[in-house]
């Protein structure tokens, strides 16, 4: 393992892909304020690719006109899964927020900008995530890891295989939607499937990985997101809240089934990692 | 547990921990802080939870072990946080105690077909004065006057709790009543959340609501590492966080424990010498730490002569309840959840157990009134295929999971079995080499016919809550275990955090790895301090029930030890 994470490999690999070298927190908030636009290069993505990339997550979780409220594209989860695919390009890497509060909700600071270091033995973890093996022995020793960053990059190209003459990004909606349910295409839905659990961790999870502008995901929602330090009243807690969201019909509980994929049907290609976290059962 | 009671009895103390700290000012004068926040995409990235991608561990059915496949999985199996605190960084804090007949199952109830029942080495009375003793330390909340008669029974408490109870949260309110229109009793949730500002000099539980899997950004949780360590670092004891411990040695004969053998933050290898050695790794590493230290005279791992070592792991077996309402029941405010329901402990021995060929049937308690977030929420909906779209969206803004729902989930009691067991894998490494562990799993028919009894009663109380639109029932365990259709998302509602068993305690050191104060038959100086040693499982939260086991443990060692010995732990520096 010796030498595989040291500061110059990195700072090497930076170069290489003509990303963003260490950046100090106050110019990682600045590139948050200014993320690339439509033709730009991300942090990992080239401009090619983060324009098809925001192409997918525009069909995963739609906005105006199709739905009212703002979608994926609108809360950036384009340019937060292309800082999550280039984390190690700023130091420390925008993978685990600080804490404990983001100052929303009193508390007075955002502690969530201040991302926590990576020490030695989680860097590898994310490398390996990240990057993949590579067939590099000290990153293989329980098989081959195949990293994020090429399931996007050689997903995305697939998109394009696929839309030959336009290019996907500027195939019309009803067409990019007929790739990507296509079951019968490994290629698509192993992309579909990661870019969907990143899609909605960027659009529902804290501001603070880079999407969820406006607190898009939080409004039509209405979530209250992150309450510390303030918390709940105990009668926030313990008395009914009417008014406060539609009442729920039971025809539209009749219209879950097919989301009921513990009953019906066979589970989506996602990664295990979500599907590990608890819910509802206890610990 | 463990280190704060031998160092307040004066011993010296070295702790090893394969995890880093999170916890700001641990152990220092200094303000105790916390790195957590309201924060649901940092819990899905390994932030305090062993990185399955650094330290996978492996599993398989029995059917698949009986067919000779090695491994069907590689990944987060049952995994805990890897943290300095361990599982109570974010535990979900609920304290029920284990009650008379889960120690003596085998003489109270009898034998189960084609499982391991077994009667503890102790009693519910040796046990009770270390749990009073434990719930006053961590701050545990309830209410002794609206405990069931059966449950004080079962097990009897000579006091009311430290501190009250946290505001009930409407959704549990709501399941308490369809509760008890059946006549079942909801009560308050025994749990180590502190309630009173300034109790325990800790902050009050503001019912933020990412409680279960998210470390507190307040500490206003108890556990291990606020409750016990914290001070017994404060008195001496010395801590070394991100040391892997690889090896327990010992001496040649194999009689004594020497100390263990460990790999820094940066991969060098150390010694330490210990006159004891205490493992508290969780049942699953400690099982697997035992059978990496084998030697010449442990050839099949240490401490192994009865060949239980690794056998009988337990989970628990959940089955839930899910009721949908017309409200708004905002039940992720709070703790997860605030009421319990015992009603279902059982044991039953009706027609059901019969036609299902069993003796009896036993569920568990029942963690009452919880529901999603939003990210989970937004999870769920979307492990349906081709889920995504505006479809997905109208989920998300109805919200049928999250804010119209009142969930119950019931600890399912686990038999033990000698088949489900953790051994080496014969392949896999993690990334510091050594093999990892392997789960050999397949639930006993017990643990399904006691959710297909339960589970529709869980869904009539959903039903006959005030406004209930349904209730229905959702065996996630049997889903699980189906390997059909859902089985993978039913399988991350199944794996339960509680691990059990694998170094079972005994009188008889034929049947059993440790005597009924957790130390090795065959190494007088090795204890175990950790859920290892249950001989059952309960239908409890197990986690009271390991710090009052080990706080027994650690009192026999003082009390055999006095005075305390003048030389300290010592570091050998590199080796190899």
């Amino acid at each position: 393992m010796s030498g595989e994470l040291s500061r110059r490999s990195f700072l090497r690999a930076g170069g290489a892909l003509g990303l963003l070298a260490l950046l100090p927190p106050a110019r990682v908030e600045a590139f948050l304020a200014a993320p690339p636009k439509a033709g730009q290069a991300g942090r990992f993505l080239n401009a090619h690719e983060l324009d098809t990339l925001r192409a997918v997550v525009a069909r995963l979780v739609p906005g105006p006109p199709e739905d009212p409220d703002q979608g994926a594209l609108d809360a950036g989860a384009a340019e937060a899964i292309d800082l999550l695919l280039g984390a190690f390009a700023v130091d420390p890497p925008m993978i685990h927020a600080g804490g404990p509060y983001s100052g929303r909700h009193g508390g007075g600071r955002d502690d969530f900008t201040h991302f926590v270091t990576l020490d030695r033995h989680a860097e590898l973890g994310w490398r390996i995530r990240l990057e993949g093996s590579r067939g590099r022995k000290e990153r293989e020793f329980a098989g081959p890891v195949r990293g994020l960053q090429q399931i996007y990059r050689e997903g995305l190209a697939h998109l394009d295989e696929r839309a030959p003459v336009t290019g996907f990004a500027a195939l019309p909606a009803p067409a990019q939607d007929a790739i990507l349910s296509d079951q019968s295409d490994p290629a698509v839905q192993e992309l579909v499937g990661v870019a969907f659990s990143n899609t909605l961790e960027a659009m529902y999870g804290p501001p603070e990985y880079g999407a969820n502008k406006g607190l898009a995901g939080w409004t039509y929602t209405a979530w209250d997101g992150d309450r510390q330090p303030a918390g709940y009243t105990n009668a926030q807690v313990s008395d009914p809240s009417p008014g406060a969201a539609p009442r729920m019909s039971a025809a539209a509980l009749r219209g879950l089934d097919r989301f009921l994929p513990a009953l019906h049907g066979a589970p989506a290609e996602h990664g295990r990692a979500w599907v590990a976290r608890k819910g509802l059962t206890g610990r | 547990m463990a280190a704060w009671a031998l160092r307040r009895a004066g011993h010296p103390v070295l702790i090893l921990e394969k995890g880093r700290n999170l916890l700001p000012g641990l152990g220092t004068h200094k303000r105790l802080g916390s790195l957590f926040g309201n924060d649901e995409i940092k819990s899905g990235r390994a932030f305090e939870n062993q990185d399955e991608v650094l330290e996978p561990r492996t599993s398989r059915t029995q059917d698949e072990a009986a067919q000779g496949v090695e491994r069907s999985f590689v990944g987060d199996v049952n995994d805990l946080p890897t943290v300095v605190g361990g599982g109570t960084i974010h535990w979900d804090a609920k304290t029920p105690r284990f009650w008379r007949q889960d120690f003596k199952g085998l003489s109270t109830h009898g034998p189960v077909p084609e499982a391991n029942v077994a009667d503890w080495p102790l009693t519910y009375d040796d046990l009770a004065p270390f749990y009073d003793e434990v719930e006053k330390r961590l701050g545990v909340q309830g209410d002794v006057t609206k405990m069931p008669k059966t449950t004080l029974a079962q097990a009897p408490r000579k006091h009311q709790f430290p501190v009250p109870p946290n505001p009930p949260m409407y959704a549990g309110k709501l399941l308490a009543e369809g509760a008890a229109k059946l006549g079942y009793t909801a009560y308050p949730f025994p749990m180590a959340v502190n309630s009173v500002a300034g109790h325990n000099g800790h902050a009050r539980c503001n019912s933020c609501g990412f409680c279960s899997g998210f470390g507190c950004p307040i500490n206003a949780r108890g556990g291990a590492a606020v409750s016990f360590l914290h001070d017994a670092l404060l008195a001496g004891a010395k801590l070394r966080p991100r040391s892997f411990v690889y090896r327990i040695d010992t001496t040649r004969d194999g009689k004594r424990a020497r100390g263990v053998s460990y790999l820094d933050a940066n991969g060098k290898r150390h010694t330490a010498r210990a006159d004891m050695v205490i493992v508290a790794g969780s049942a699953i590493e400690t099982a697997r730490l035992l059978l990496m230290s084998r030697t010449a005279a442990h050839p099949h791992g240490l401490a192994n002569r009865s060949g239980q070592l690794g056998r009988n792991l337990m989970f628990h077996v959940f089955t839930l309840g899910i009721g949908f309402f017309a409200d708004d029941l905002h039940a992720w405010r709070g703790p997860n959840t605030t009421f319990t329901i015992d009603d279902f402990v059982g044991p039953y021995k009706g027609p059901e157990a019969r036609a299902a060929g069993l003796p009896y049937l036993k569920g568990g308690i029942c963690e009452t009134g919880g529901t999603l977030l939003l990210v989970q929420e937004a999870q769920l909906y979307g492990a349906a295929p081709n889920s995504w779209g505006a479809a997905h969206k109208d989920l998300m803004r109805a919200s049928p999971f999250r804010r119209h729902l009142a969930g119950m989930s019931m600890v399912g009691e686990d038999m033990p079995q000698k088949a489900n067991r953790v051994d080496l894998d014969p392949k896999i490494r993690d990334v510091y080499g050594f093999p990892v562990p392997r789960i050999t799993r397949s639930a006993h028919k017990f643990e399904l016919a006691a959710s297909a009894y339960y589970g529709p009663k869980l869904a009539a109380i959903c039903q006959a809550a005030p406004g209930a639109l349904s209730g229905q029932t959702v065996p996630v365990g049997t889903v699980a275990e189906s390997g059909g259709p859902g089985a993978d998302l039913a399988a991350g509602q199944a794996a339960t955090a509680h691990v059990m068993g694998t170094a079972r305690m005994g009188n008889d050191a034929r049947k059993s790895v440790v005597d009924r104060f957790g130390r090795a038959h065959e190494i007088d100086n090795l204890f175990l301090a950790d859920g290892s040693v249950f001989v059952s499982s309960g239908g409890f939260n197990p986690t009271n029930t390991i710090m009052a086991l080990s706080l027994r443990m650690a009192r026999h060692i003082a009390g055999k030890r006095h005075p305390a010995p003048t030389h300290g732990p010592r570091r050998n520096g590199d080796r190899d």
